[in-house]
């Protein structure tokens, strides 16, 4: 057991450092993937209406060399 | 001034092949690409009208579809939690969607429209266009992207620590 205030006090603020690394990592984690994230099951109706206006010919590669 | 740093780049670094490589030749397409951009007046916007000649050609191999003002409108109409999302580029794995369809990983996307400045989206871009090459004959694309988030993720937060105010892309 820690015998002095100083002490306690150390570990307050090591467990305070650790803390915000641990949300740290998290935040920009969380804020990287609303960027920047994979498609799975979540987004498959979406992916499957896209899929489905290409099958239909509804959406055809574009071609031009700049967006309109 | 310490800004907030979010990095685009979720896997592989600059120069780095992704490890194992499909048999497909090179000039098969392996993606789909599919753009939905309403015209919002923002930084990503711009940044994909005046770049999109030079994705186009680094990405020749693989189909790009731009579903247009109309389009986009309808699809966010739909989706309406990823409104000032757009420009969005979605980008469809068609050997992801051989083996599991769309049920499990079956591609990624950025959202440009959240990147706040003309420099971010710029950056965002050239990372996706790099990604998109190194990666397009990965075996293990779905692992490669989930690795390089969490990667970001730490690096970020150690150079907060240390500092530093590097990689800054996001807002």
């Amino acid at each position: 057991m820690p015998e002095r205030w100083s002490d306690y006090l150390t570990i307050f603020m090591s467990a305070l450092a650790v803390g915000y690394m641990v949300y740290e990592i998290d935040r920009r984690q969380r804020k990287l993937r609303e960027i920047f994230d994979v498609l799975d099951a979540e987004d498959a109706a979406v992916t499957a209406r896209l899929e489905d206006m290409v099958a239909s010919g509804e959406l055809q590669p574009y071609t031009g060399a700049t967006l309109a | 001034m310490l800004q907030e740093a979010v990095v685009t780049e979720p896997s592989g670094r600059p120069g780095t092949r992704a490890r194992a490589e499909t048999e497909a030749s090179p000039s098969t397409p392996r993606f789909r690409i599919f753009i939905v951009d309403t015209g919002w007046d923002s930084p990503g916007h711009k940044v994909l009208q005046e770049n999109f000649g030079l994705i186009r050609e680094l990405q020749r191999e693989d189909p790009i579809y731009v579903l247009g003002r109309e389009k986009s409108i309808e699809y966010l109409r739909h989706h309406e939690e990823r409104i000032g999302h757009d420009p969005i580029i979605a980008v469809h794995d068609l050997a992801a969607m051989d083996d599991t369809g769309t049920a499990d990983f079956h591609g990624f996307r950025l959202r440009l429209g959240l990147l706040r400045t003309h420099q971010q989206a710029l950056l965002a871009l050239q990372n996706f266009a790099r990604f998109l090459r190194l990666h397009r004959q990965s075996t293990d694309l779905e692992g490669e992207i989930r690795r390089g988030l969490r990667r970001e993720g730490l690096a970020g937060a150690i150079e907060i620590v240390l500092g530093h105010e590097a990689r800054e892309i996001g807002g």
